[in-house]
């Protein structure tokens, strides 16, 4: 099956989930190719099969367009078409593969997804990434016969590869680790000197090719060819010799590029502005949403002790589907870099809740004009625009934002932030008028609060402008000429440090998970917006996010989000593993273990 | 090992037994709360089971599951020479189990662990007191949503530089930047 | 601390003749006393110096062993149960090791069970020589302790050159242990074993016949062998009530089996049975390390999986496969199939049981340890009611509580 797939930005009318009209069925684990392995169940076994109801053969023909089949004996009924791989996993049978990718062409050659079935030609094995399910067919996945064949295709895999694990960064989240323990875990017979390829490659600024280490899966090329449209990786030569390489005079300069790392199921192609600084057994996975354009793209933040470490996409099909820029991955930098510690009134640090009376006792009165940064999370934004609307009296918010740009006819797109339909719908909803930062030049307002530093024009000469006013308030995360220009900052939590809700360009609301706990003073926007509410008289008392949510969304336009619920969030949580409290560490990597916020029961105050 | 004491008690306690099997050797019988104490008084007094031995009882804490607690009775018999396995699921809305002191004096003090260390509370015994913690302790550790490091002081610690302190840099050292990254290399000290 | 209250003795026949009415005196036997060899509060109620009510207080040593031993893998485990009955570190650890081998169904070769039927029979010497030693000196007699303790070093000396630590020994591994006997090791442990006896005898001397000795401990804390069982009560304490139950006799594991030796039974139930019986014991095991040395065969000492041992090392530096197989136990941990299990073994106190579950993670679900202290120092009560205070030393000495175990 070598279909052409057509990657079309999901902002077309094609259907959720299906590929080239091939319905994928459901799966709920997340998929093995991120490079996570699904957590097992406490429960011992005697294992109860799982949840698929046996039909009856007779029962099971009734139904029309469906192929019935059995996977180690459990009964499976699947579109016409899917492969076996994916039918199996539907029903919990994980079959081991490498080349095999969701989103791209099937290649089958890694000969690793073998499997038995009872009608192949005699004596051979199928792959099961190609082979699809056939009415009546006996798959077999665990037989002697298999397993062996898994063993030693791991063995051929692994016969050539060079001894890197140490300093390789794809350790921990590597198939070859994986399936090693799994299948083969035994010693080697090789009794000749590994062949040698090129080690280092500079693909591009951002990716390294280690051609010794690839398994010749060609996912890279096929991704290259088919999602990034720029064909310019190969496979080169044949046998043990066989590399990938770029093609002669090309160069890979597609803002997908960096997708390849995470479908690279080995450590040939890895990232250069990850590479050696963190081993992923080390690192958190919280599922996140992409700050970077407004489409909001799922993620996976990977962090370790408070410091964010890169971003992996997260499978959305409505969204993302399995994809992410490179615009999006190196947007994580901003997390941590420069950020405001501590809140500060005129030049020297402040005490928070002195900074918050100060910056309420300068807006009070003073027809301040509000303007709402679109980084801003729906929760920041509604409760600054319900204190802009019953404390300070405003009929309007500007918004800000960082300056549009070109996007592309796949992901990324112009408008570089994740939540200004949010903010518009939130506006909207407490009946504020919805200016451009324009006209905030227009205005006359001697006053101005600042939720978000995040401007379209040139931060010095916004600063500038900034000096003629009264009073700037300002809610800013990272630090910067424009927030050295407010009279009083207030230190801004990222979107990593709390819970909250962005809503794409499509008006879809997605919710991010707190990675890590905010340190010293950072606090998240609706607590500042708060404060500074109760210091100007208002009776709204917030302890977190989903209060604001809960309550404030109420004035939401009725279906303005849609089916989105709250309570709905992603699972982040590894089963059965302690949480530590939010901001300790014990000395030793927590590996898997999540972060819960400070304020858990039973911690000390 | 036969599976006779599952059978045995099956056959006495239909409605009372949920599951039954064996695992690793181990007889395992899954049965209802409200019968606990029948079942277990009829594994200790009936000749062929003689299970008067209370080994313990600890508590597993399926947090991912409903019901969530399943507490875990280990018995065995010195004349038959064999063990028996008990389980009762409790869910975290009602954690309470029958006590079983009045079957075997020494299984007091593993249902004191249990109430300290899961908060399932015993019914039919006098007022349970925390068997490790001291009494002034909130929550119940071994909950698998009790954090690792819950401390819970009764008096001021002393304001000294320890080791578990929040990640990320101290003062002193360069701001982050992209070209400096931040790196948790300053475990374990980090003033 | 309890209230005092009242005894009043309605039976008054006159004024002059009546028993003046009298209050209970609650006294505090506090975490650390000269007399009780480990942590323990005693709120004591005293009727003149007869015990009414005793309600013993623990938790001074609890340092979260169940706790940590989820947040960490398998094999990190192993420090934990040293630290749980710290005098006999090494029945900690082959019992926690044979739990998660019986959980995973590995079966180990024969030398390394060997290894571990010596390992532990030297650690129950060292636990009975503690527990033996400390009774006579908180009777009052120094020299049995000092005899004791004399004794153990020589066997710690030889722990340590087997295992690297004399105490907290995190010897053995899944699948086996961590290293074979050193060289000329077994002749020099036949050397120790000769002044063991030796020191044995001589604390056997100053005790057993001893007057003041006789007289502490015969007749208190008695306790009958339906009560003991009815408390849970395993081991020594178990047997000097006279019920016949010994692991490596009901259910022989390792190599206990293929060794002859006898299991002392008491008769009374009283604190000299207890001392009595741990006395026996001790010559026991002594007889029991002669046959294994003289059992044993070369072989080797873990089994051959790389999916539970590490791979050797020149094979980490210098394979894929090596290096991989290292890499993934380490940082991930032994993966133990999905499943739970109850496994136990003899150990100088008790039973010590294990019960855990294993979620198919390299990690545990559950560890949980049943400790044999834990239901004997429940049991305190009942055995020292209404006798006088004094008796309650020998009993909490002879019950041997270890806080590591008890308290975890």
């Amino acid at each position: 099956m070598t279909d052409e797939k057509k990657p079309t930005a999901p902002s077309e009318a094609v259907p959720a989930g299906s590929v080239s009209g091939i319905q994928q069925a459901p799966t709920t684990t997340p998929p093995a190719d991120a490079g996570q392995r699904p957590g097992g169940e406490a429960r011992p076994a005697p294992a109860a099969p799982p949840n698929v109801a046996p039909a009856s053969p007779a029962a099971q023909q009734a139904k029309p367009g469906v192929v019935n089949a059995t996977i180690d004996g459990i009964p499976v009924s699947v579109p016409p078409g899917t492969p076996i791989i994916e039918a199996a996993k539907s029903v919990g049978v994980d079959i081991p593969f490498y080349c095999y990718h969701k989103g791209l062409s099937i290649a089958a050659n890694c000969r690793m997804c073998m499997v038995e079935v009872s009608n192949a030609p005699p004596g051979k094995l199928v792959p099961a990434c190609q082979s699809p399910v056939a009415e009546g067919q006996k798959v077999t996945t665990n037989s002697p016969r298999v397993l062996e064949h898994h063993r030693a295709v791991q063995e051929f895999l692994l016969l050539h590869h060079p001894v890197d694990c140490s300093i390789c960064d794809q350790a921990g989240e590597c198939k070859l680790q994986d399936y090693f323990m799994e299948y083969d875990h035994d010693a080697s017979r090789l009794d000749m000197p590994k062949w040698m390829k090129n080690k280092r490659k500079d693909l591009s600024p951002s990716i390294t090719l280690d051609q010794e280490r690839c398994i010749m899966c060609t996912r890279c090329v096929r991704f290259m060819a088919e999602v990034a449209k720029e064909p310019v990786l190969g496979a080169f030569g044949r046998g043990t010799r066989e590399v990938i390489d770029v093609f002669p005079g090309k160069q890979m300069t597609s803002n997908y590029q960096g997708n390849v790392v995470d479908i690279c199921p080995v450590g040939a192609l890895t990232s250069r502005d990850y590479r050696f600084r963190a081993r992923s057994y080390f690192l958190t996975a919280t599922p996140s949403v992409c700050t970077g354009c407004s489409r909001g793209c799922n993620t996976f933040l990977d962090h370790f002790q408070g410091v964010p470490y890169r971003y992996r996409p997260r499978e959305n099909m409505d969204v993302n589907q399995y994809w992410m820029c490179d615009i999006g991955r190196g947007s994580y930098h901003q997390l941590y870099e420069e950020r405001v510690a501590k809140a500060r009134v005129g030049k020297g640090d402040a005490v928070a809740a002195e900074a918050v009376r100060v910056a309420a006792e300068k807006l009070k009165g003073a027809g301040a004009a509000v303007v709402v940064s679109p980084v801003l999370s729906l929760e920041d934004a509604m409760a600054v625009m319900l204190v802009a609307k019953e404390g300070l009296g405003a009929k309007e918010i500007f918004v800000s934002g960082r300056a549009d740009e070109t996007g592309d006819d796949f992901l990324l797109r112009g408008d570089r932030n994740p939540n200004r339909k949010g903010v518009e719908l939130a506006a909207q909803a407490f009946g504020l008028a919805v200016r451009g930062w324009n006209d905030l030049g227009k205005s006359k307002a001697k006053a101005v609060l600042l939720a978000g530093v995040d401007v379209p024009a040139a931060p010095e000469q916004v600063a500038a402008w900034l000096g003629g006013l009264d009073t700037v308030v300002a809610l800013a995360a990272n630090d910067g000429p424009v927030a050295q220009a407010a009279h009083v900052v207030l230190p801004l939590a990222t979107h990593a440090e709390g819970e909250g809700t962005f809503v794409n360009f499509e008006g879809r609301a997605q919710r991010f998970l707190p990675a890590y706990p905010p340190r010293g003073d950072v606090k998240p926007g609706w607590f500042w917006a708060t404060a500074i509410g109760a210091e100007l008289g208002l009776a709204y008392r917030y302890a977190s996010a989903r209060e604001v949510f809960l309550e404030q969304s109420r004035r939401l336009a009725a279906g303005a989000l849609g089916t989105f619920d709250w309570d709905d969030a992603p699972r982040d949580r590894i089963k059965g593993v302690t949480p530590l409290t939010g901001g300790t560490v014990d000395g030793r990597p927590p590996g898997w273990r999540q972060l819960v916020p400070l304020r858990t029961p039973n911690t000390a105050a | 090992m036969s599976e006779f004491a599952l059978q045995r008690v099956a056959e006495r306690f239909p409605d009372a037994v949920v599951q039954g099997y064996a695992y690793r050797g181990d007889e395992t019988l899954v049965i209802q709360r409200e019968h606990l104490v029948e079942v277990a008084r009829f594994c200790k007094d009936d000749p062929e089971l003689d299970l008067k031995l209370p080994l313990s009882v600890t508590c597993v804490d399926f947090i991912d599951e409903k019901p969530r607690f399943e507490l875990v009775y280990t018995l065995y018999s010195i004349t038959k020479k064999h063990h028996l396995r008990l389980k009762v699921r409790v869910g975290e809305d009602d954690p309470t189990v029958p006590s079983t002191i009045s079957v075997w004096r020494g299984m007091d003090w593993w249902e004191r662990y249990c109430w300290d260390m899961y908060g399932i509370r015993f019914s039919d015994r006098g007022p349970m007191k925390r068997l490790w913690m001291y009494e002034e302790f909130e929550g119940h550790p071994l909950r698998k949503d009790f954090p690792l490091r819950g401390r819970q002081p009764l008096i001021p610690e002393a304001d000294i530089q320890d080791i578990y302190r929040g990640p990320g840099p101290g003062p002193g050292s360069p701001p982050a930047s992209r070209s400096n990254p931040p790196r948790p290399s300053q475990l374990p000290i980090v003033k | 601390m309890p209230d005092n209250h009242e005894i009043a003795d309605t039976s008054a026949v006159g004024a002059l003749d009546a028993p003046l009415p009298r209050k209970t005196m609650s006294i505090n036997m506090g975490p650390s006393h000269p007399a009780s060899h480990g942590t323990v509060r005693f709120n004591i109620e005293l009727d003149g110096e007869n015990i009414v009510k005793l309600d013993p207080e623990i938790g001074f040593l609890h340092r979260g062993f169940e706790k940590s031993c989820e947040n960490v893998t398998w094999q990190q485990c192993l420090p934990y149960t040293d630290r749980l009955n710290y005098v006999s570190a090494l029945c900690n650890n082959f019992g926690f090791l044979t739990a998660i081998e019986k959980l995973a169904g590995i079966e180990i070769p024969e030398r390394a069970k060997y290894i571990r039927t010596i390992g532990a029979e030297i650690h129950r010497l060292c636990d009975h020589l503690t527990c033996v030693g400390a009774m006579g000196m908180e009777l009052g007699g120094f020299a049995p302790f000092l005899y004791a303790v004399e004794a153990r070093e020589l066997l710690w000396d030889r722990i340590a050159e087997l295992t690297g630590a004399r105490v907290t020994t995190s010897f053995g591994r899944i699948g086996g242990v961590e290293r074979d006997l050193p060289e000329g090791w077994v002749q020099k442990v036949e050397d120790t074993l000769v002044k063991v006896e030796e020191f044995r005898h001589e604390i056997d001397e100053l005790l057993t016949h001893n007057r003041i000795f006789i007289d502490r401990t015969r007749g208190t804390g008695v306790l009958s062998a339906e009560d003991a069982v009815d408390f849970g009560f395993t081991g020594p304490m178990l047997r000097a009530s006279g019920v016949d139950y010994d692991v490596r006799k009901a259910h022989p594991y390792w190599v206990y089996d293929r060794v002859q030796f006898r299991v002392p039974l008491g008769t009374t139930g009283d604190n000299f049975d207890r001392y009595y019986m741990r006395m026996a014991e001790m010559e026991e095991s002594i007889s029991i390390l002669r046959q294994c040395f003289a059992q044993m065969q070369p072989g080797p000492h873990i089994v051959d999986d790389w999916r539970f041992v590490l791979p050797p090392k020149p094979q980490v530096y210098s394979t894929i496969e090596g290096v991989i197989g290292h890499f993934k136990l380490i940082m991930e941990g032994v993966k133990i199939p999905k499943g739970e299990c109850y496994s136990f073994t003899e150990s100088p106190n008790g039973e010590l049981g294990w019960y855990l579950v294993s979620d198919g993670s390299g990690r545990p679900y559950k560890v949980h340890c049943r400790a044999p202290g834990i239901q004997m120092v429940g049991a305190l009560e009942h055995m020292v009611k209404g006798s006088l205070l004094p008796d309650l030393i020998p009993t909490f000495d002879a019950i041997n509580m270890i806080g590591g175990e008890v308290e975890q």
